[in-house]
């Protein structure tokens, strides 16, 4: 039945924002209903998005972020609790197994976001900091063809709701991995690690190092100067880049935050560079 | 017509903007703004001066450096002389130029117990930027640290010193 195959998805998205009471009359029936009725609940344009979301999201959530580097790839449209792939919501067709489920192949219809979908498999690459690029624009914008708000400006409130979420994502996506900085930074936050703690460091030699390089930047005056630094710093830049993929790859996580410590500094001081060029 | 044109050429001579409006507009709290405009005690002591104490601390977070040194006066503690470099945003360089204007004329031990929601109260810093206004009070800390860790280094010279102050007088 629809309706109790609804009710167990529901139940497990709100089990997990600790909605348990609330679920759990929902599974009941009406009569155990302490807030809303099942009519108020399906009238509700937000709620309604949110049971869409769900019938097309459930297993997905439970396998999360932290799986592990070797991508199963079903999870570009995560299986249903029974472990079908979810259908589009507009013409029915089945999601593909090889490439993210952000927009239906048949119909051209945009999905609701999945939040199960990291960023990598967007861009269909492994989890790993050495990308070598592969043509991350052109993939960008191949999305963009499908997703974009401007679009659906003529289709339902939801579907423009579905194209404004998706479009964002893939923004998102693509700013964090086409900068060698911000995507080392999203995979640690893959794998549950932090990095913008916001401690304070004392290392002498590295902080003097810094402030030496900040100094040069803010003494120089022509480009010639500026540009000879430049190069100096991104240099530097992706020595540690190479540093990190070194580190992330044999599970140091310490010195991989510490790598990154030091690309942020190099970041910063490119960027200082880039204003007074 | 004309008249725009003359306000143009009399509002050359009124000052760069507008205080409240600008500050409103930009987020930033007056004294935040003043202190970026008009930085009190940006410089360098020799570091290698004995009565020189180096505070040098970093939020890798943002990528800001803070420089922060204090000029000691050997016989009575008291700081004489503070000065400042800081790469960073306006809050924190506020920060590290609020903290070398209160260390100025205190003891050493005194100026331990500035705390960093002294500094952000005094700049209405933003919750966001509350470790700025923490940078500066490590950066005190490390300046006092410093001179300290330096004094007892040349403790062995002072007698020597003294002496010498004797003979000269």
């Amino acid at each position: 039945m629809l309706r109790s195959s609804v009710g167990e998805l529901f139940y497990k998205k709100t089990a997990k924002l600790g909605l348990r009471f609330f679920a759990t009359g929902l599974i009941l029936g009406n009569s155990h209903f302490h807030s809303l009725s099942p009519s108020d609940f399906f009238l509700c344009n937000r709620a309604y998005s949110v049971l869409v979301r769900d019938f097309v999201l459930c297993g997905g959530s439970q396998h999360g972020l932290q799986e592990s580097k070797a991508l199963d790839r079903s999870f570009y449209s995560s299986s249903t609790c029974s472990g079908e792939l979810p259908k589009c919501w507009n013409c029915g067709g089945t999601a593909p197994t090889s490439i993210p489920f952000l927009a239906c192949e048949s119909c051209g219809s945009v999905q609701p976001r999945n939040l199960s979908i990291d960023f990598f498999q967007i861009f269909g690459l492994e989890r790993s900091h050495d990308i070598k690029d592969d043509n991350l624009e052109g993939k960008y914008k191949d999305w963009q063809k499908k997703l974009h708000p401007d679009l659906v400006h003529s289709k339902s409130e939801k579907e423009k709701m579905f194209a404004a979420e998706q479009s964002a994502l893939v923004i998102d996506a693509y700013q964090t991995l086409r900068k060698p900085l911000l995507r080392a930074i999203y995979l640690l936050k893959l794998g549950g690690k932090h990095v913008d703690e916001e401690k304070t460091i004392t290392d002498p030699e590295m902080l003097a190092e810094m402030l030496e390089m900040r100094e040069a930047v803010d003494e120089a005056h022509d480009s010639l100067t500026l540009k000879k630094i430049k190069a100096e710093v991104e240099e530097k830049f992706e020595t540690y880049s190479r540093s990190f993929s070194q580190a992330f790859t044999s599970g140091d996580f310490d010195d991989a935050i510490a790598s990154i410590e030091r690309m942020r500094y190099y970041d910063r001081a490119i960027e200082e560079i880039r204003k007074k060029l | 017509m004309l008249g725009a044109a003359g306000r143009r050429i009399l509002g050359f001579g009124l000052g760069k903007r507008a205080p409240a409006s600008a500050t409103a507009w930009r987020g930033y709290h007056e004294r935040v703004v003043d202190h970026y405009d008009n930085p009190r005690n940006v410089g360098s002591f020799d570091k290698n001066d004995p009565s020189v104490g180096t505070g040098l601390v970093g939020a890798p977070a943002c990528g800001d450096v803070m420089k922060l040194q204090i000029k000691v006066d050997d016989t009575t503690g008291k700081i004489v002389d503070a000065c400042f470099k800081t790469f960073g945003c306006g809050s924190a360089i506020a920060s590290s130029s609020v903290a070398t204007e209160w260390v100025k004329g205190k003891q050493m031990e005194e100026v331990l117990s500035i705390k960093n929601t002294d500094i952000a109260k005094h700049l209405s810093l933003p919750p966001v930027k509350l470790h700025c206004s923490m940078l500066a009070e490590d950066a005190i800390k490390a300046a006092v640290k410093d001179y300290e860790a330096k004094k007892v280094k040349s403790t062995g010279k002072t007698e020597a010193v003294q002496t010498d102050k004797v003979a000269n007088a």
